[in-house]
């Protein structure tokens, strides 16, 4: 054993103070091989305590240092070699029989022992030796870090400059966009102190600088030039404000030529100015009103030379209406039906209100409107106003009569001229009261419009004839409602205008005709007269107009409106006709188509009781003989003096009717009421007993028909 | 023929065709329109059914009287007598056969013929009418043999005894004649309006309706209808009956009587109205039964309308034809 070993177990003991588990493995084994315990423990703690204080300076790490591993490996190998020997031994000798405690096995445990510190010493240095290699490798990977970070920041710099390089290739100088003359072009146009040849010829640089230099020294001359130009404009502009100036003098001078011109153009009838200024206006009319109003104009220079057209309305408004392209109407209805929809669910209170708006927008009419003068001969004009009512595709008239002659004094003829009334039923039953489209019906239902009648007095009436006149073709079943036709109004026009000035004359005369009615004097023409007996005695005593309400209640005219020939939009009168006692009343219905049609009349007379044409023949025989023979009775065409011969006729066959009856009534005494002065052949005649009602013009006498 | 004519239409005459399938009406307007019965009875009628299968001005006046014989209607206007035949009027072609005028004298106003019924003892047609004669025309030669004078007025109506050969009138002049078709003289005249019981002084006396059953005759018309016993000549039975009586018939045991007022009266023999069916006219001038068919055994009655109304069953009306 050296004195390394010993040092080295020495050391051991003061640094484990005893008490590392080797050691007492050690120990135990020791204990149990070579000491006997509790006796040597307290020998070898005075050993070392003397020990630590005699070798104050011993450093292990330094003794460490000296050491070479691998000899402590072969030590470690020989002591444990060693100690397995000697094991060995002692199991030799213990299974020999040797006794515990004998001095061989004590020897051999204490030699022992030795190879035990031995081994401690070794582990320790072993232990220390790793501590130190793993600090040496912890400042190797620090060292390595610190490179590698430096490696890193390299690599991020050279990328980032390669970026830069990158970008400065990239690059796009602003004179790449400007288009320059081909270098051929600029080395031969270009002066030399900006093409410097000697300079450019290698450099391509400066070549461009070059070039720049050249372009913008051109662009300047240009600039210059394009100044110099709008000087020369502007002077120009102002020679034509000149020149526009000197033309707009003359108009107010050729102005006032044409105005000069006018009553020149008026004597000989010939108006130019006038016609060329309508066609200007017209060309804004929507095209049914466009239709109407070239057809108009054809018919009457055609044909009726007192027919005049002439356009009214806005046309400011109606330009602006025909240039944007009109959006179509379902769209908008669309959009308002949404509308609504959002509408009722925020604020029901404005809905009226927006319905009222939308009912309005529905009914509005083109601001253009059409107006037609037929003058009569007798000095009145009919004049007609034709409105087109665009959401509604429908043409509507509203009328107006100016007579020739004092119009007021017939109380009963107030609704003859009535312009309500007076164009119903032109054509039969043609009353003007609904739209004759029949789309206009949902229309209608959208905004709540129950019946166009409620708008008639405000828009007015949308007869056929005026669609028709229009170009406008409704058929009942499917809206057909193609572009204005011209052929189906100039097919109307003759016919409607004719009737138009037949209405207006009829409704004149009767006009005339009430007057006097009402002064209970019946008129009759001349060229009626051989229609009447020279005297007649029955006298009409009132003429009074009445509604159509109280004619229904009378009881004697029930049968005539059973027979559907009373309508609304007739006109209803009453006349009395008396004679003595005897009071004939008669019931008329006047058509608004007479005198085309014929005035009905319902008789009742008052006289020694009631009768009636339904309880009594003659008296039925005396309505139709004012009903039924109209070819008689209307006198010469168009027949306006039909009303009053019908009249004139009743009291003719109340005179017969009275004077007969009295002759057949032998039961009354007295002298008779009604003395026989008209001349009958026979008082009564056929099954029925009629009396003569019928008048022989120049014999003068009543014979039966 | 505008509304206004149909509404001041009267139908004064009716009747059926031999055959008993066709009606012929004739109206004031000179007009007469023969209407299928056949078509207007039969269970698939329409509204169609009850027009005119034709309709034909045949006079200018009033037609007032219709009559059938075995093959023609005949049909009197103003002063004329027509003959269609009823072949060609269902094939509906409307040529008059003949025409005849009787001679009269007055040439002012022609006289209208209010009545015309066929003697067939002698196959003679009497016809009565405006100028107050009776005309008696043989109808194998077509020519008026003989007129009998009488009346002071115009003829409303005639009838016949067969048996006796006896021609009975009435006229205007409120007389009922009886008179000999051979000796051509009036056996009897009776003056209704004399008889208390029967006259109506407020309505006038003339005679409008006369219809004969063997000793019965009936008359009526300013005087109230009234039943005589011509034996006795005396009325046995006056029939309440408002108005004035234009038309009356036997039918079995009982009367029809139309007049003035819209209803066809049944009158039993003993002088009670059993009742009165209400019509569409105001007051009816014709009635006429239909006996000869049995399948379209029809009463019909016609007036101040241009309704015709139809009575299947005697005791309401069941439809109407019209012009």
């Amino acid at each position: 054993m050296s004195s390394d070993t010993l040092k080295k177990r020495k050391a051991k003991v003061i640094r484990s103070d005893g008490g590392t588990p080797e050691t007492k493995r050690g120990r135990g084994e020791g204990d149990q091989g070579r000491f006997p315990a509790g006796v040597s423990n307290v020998d070898q703690k005075k050993l070392l305590s003397v020990k630590n204080k005699e070798v104050r300076v011993y450093n292990e790490e330094v003794e460490l240092e000296g050491r070479d591993p691998e000899q402590d490996y072969v030590l470690y190998k020989s002591t444990c070699d060693s100690l397995a020997k000697l094991m060995a031994e002692i199991q030799e000798l213990k299974a020999n029989g040797a006794k515990e405690g004998s001095e061989e096995v004590e020897e051999k445990l204490r030699q022992g022992c030795v190879h035990f510190i031995t081994l401690k010493k070794l582990n320790r240095l072993a232990h220390m030796r790793l501590k130190k290699g793993r600090d040496q490798t912890h400042e190797a990977k620090q060292k390595v870090d610190v490179l590698h970070l430096q490696l890193q920041n390299l690599l991020y710099e050279v990328m980032h400059l390669q970026k830069e390089i990158g970008k400065c290739l990239e690059f796009k100088s602003q004179h790449e966009e400007i288009e320059l003359v081909s270098v051929d072009d600029f080395l031969r146009d270009a002066p030399a102190e900006i093409s410097r040849p000697h300079l450019t010829k290698d450099d391509p640089h400066q070549l461009t600088l070059a070039r720049l230099d050249w372009e913008l020294e051109q662009r300047k001359r240009l600039a210059e030039q394009y100044k110099s130009s709008l000087c020369s404009k502007e002077k120009i502009l102002k020679g034509i404000e000149l020149k526009k100036e000197y033309l707009g003098s003359l108009q107010p001078g050729l102005h006032a030529i044409m105005q000069a011109s006018l009553p020149v153009q008026e004597y000989l009838s010939m108006p130019f100015e006038r016609v060329q200024k309508q066609a200007e206006v017209a060309r804004h009319l929507p095209p049914p009103l466009y239709v109407l109003f070239v057809q108009a104009n054809a018919y009457g220079q055609a044909c009726d030379k007192n027919l005049s057209v002439s356009i009214s309305g806005d046309v400011d408004e109606a330009k602006a209406l025909s240039r944007p392209p009109e959006d179509s109407q379902d769209d908008e209805s669309d959009s308002d039906a949404e509308e609504e929809q959002q509408n009722t669910k925020r604020r029901r209170a404005t809905v009226g209100v927006q319905l009222d708006d939308k009912r309005k927008e529905m009914l509005k009419r083109h601001p253009l409107s059409l107006c037609i003068d037929l003058k009569c001969k007798d000095g009145s004009v009919l004049h007609l106003f034709f409105y087109y009512l665009m959401n509604l595709n429908i043409l509507t008239v509203k009328t107006k009569v100016s007579a020739s002659a004092d119009l007021s004094g017939a109380v009963s003829a107030g609704e003859l001229l009535n312009s309500e009334s007076l164009l119903n039923c032109l054509y039969a039953s043609d009353h003007g009261q609904e739209t004759p489209n029949p789309a206009n019906r949902y229309q209608f239902d959208k905004v709540g419009i129950i019946t166009f009648a409620d708008y008639v007095s405000q828009l007015g009436h949308p007869y056929n004839w005026v669609q028709c006149l229009g170009g406008l073709q409704f058929s009942s079943d499917r809206p057909q409602a193609e572009g204005a036709c011209s052929s189906l109004s100039a097919s109307h026009m003759e016919a409607t205008m004719k009737l138009l000035r037949g209405r207006l004359q009829s409704r004149l005369a009767l006009h005339k005709q009430f007057g006097s009615l009402e002064h209970s004097i019946v008129p009759v023409s001349s060229e009626c007269q051989h229609l009447f007996p020279a005297k007649v005695v029955s006298r009409l005593a009132r003429w009074t107009m009445m509604s159509h309400q109280d004619f229904l209640e009378l009881h004697f005219v029930q049968h005539v409106a059973k027979a559907g020939l009373v309508k609304e939009t007739d006109l209803f009168f009453m006349a009395i006709v008396e004679r003595g006692t005897a009071r004939l009343q008669a019931a008329v219905v006047l058509n608004p188509r007479y005198p085309e049609i014929t005035p009905l009349f319902s008789l009742s007379l008052l006289w020694k009781g009631e009768r009636s044409g339904r309880s009594d023949d003659n008296l039925r025989a005396m309505e139709s003989e004012v009903n039924v023979f109209r070819s008689e009775l209307q006198g010469p065409r168009p027949g306006l003096q039909l009303l009053t011969n019908q009249i004139q006729r009743l009291c003719v066959c109340l005179d017969v009717y009275l004077e007969t009856e009295s002759q057949v009534c032998d039961g009354s005494e007295g002298p008779r009421e009604f003395p026989r002065e008209k001349m009958c052949l026979r008082t009564a005649r056929g099954p029925n007993r009629l009396k003569p009602f019928k008048y022989n013009h120049p014999q003068g006498f009543f014979s039966h028909r | 023929m505008g509304p206004v004519e149909l509404l001041h239409m009267s139908v004064f005459s009716q009747s059926f065709s031999p055959c008993g399938r066709f009606l012929a009406a004739g109206n004031n307007y000179g007009e007469i329109a023969i209407f299928s019965l056949s078509a207007a009875l039969s269970p698939d009628a329409t509204d169609l059914s009850q027009k005119p299968i034709l309709t034909f001005t045949a006079h200018e006046g009033p037609v007032f009287t219709l009559l059938s014989t075995d093959t023609h209607l005949l049909s009197a206007g103003n002063g004329e007598i027509s003959a269609w035949s009823w072949v060609e009027l269902t094939k509906r072609s409307t040529k008059a056969v003949w025409t005849r005028r009787p001679n009269y004298k007055s040439s002012l106003e022609i006289p209208e013929i209010n009545a015309m019924i066929i003697n067939p003892k002698d196959n003679s047609l009497i016809v009565g009418g405006g100028d107050n004669n009776i005309h008696i025309m043989d109808m194998e030669t077509g020519t008026f043999k003989s007129v009998l004078q009488g009346h002071t007025d115009y003829i409303h109506c005639l009838a016949l005894k067969e048996r006796e050969g006896e021609i009975l009138s009435g006229g205007e002049d409120g007389a009922v004649r009886i008179w000999d078709s051979r000796t051509r003289q009036a056996v009897h005249c009776i003056e209704v309006f004399k008889y208390e019981e029967c006259a109506r002084p407020q309505f006038g006396k003339w005679i409008s309706c006369l219809a004969t059953d063997s000793d019965w005759m009936l008359c009526g018309g300013g005087p109230s209808l009234s039943l005589w016993h011509l034996r006795s000549m005396s009325p046995t039975s006056v029939f309440p009956l408002a108005g004035c009586q234009r038309e009356a018939v036997f039918h079995q045991d009982v009367i029809f009587a139309v007049g003035e007022g819209p209803h066809v009266s049944h009158c039993l023999l003993g002088g009670s109205v059993k009742a009165q069916i209400p019509c569409t006219s105001p007051s009816l001038n014709t009635l006429a039964l239909n006996l000869s068919s049995t399948e379209h055994r029809v009463m019909t009655a016609a007036g101040s309308s241009d309704k015709i109304d139809v009575f299947t069953n005697f005791s309401y009306r069941a439809f109407s034809l019209s012009f």
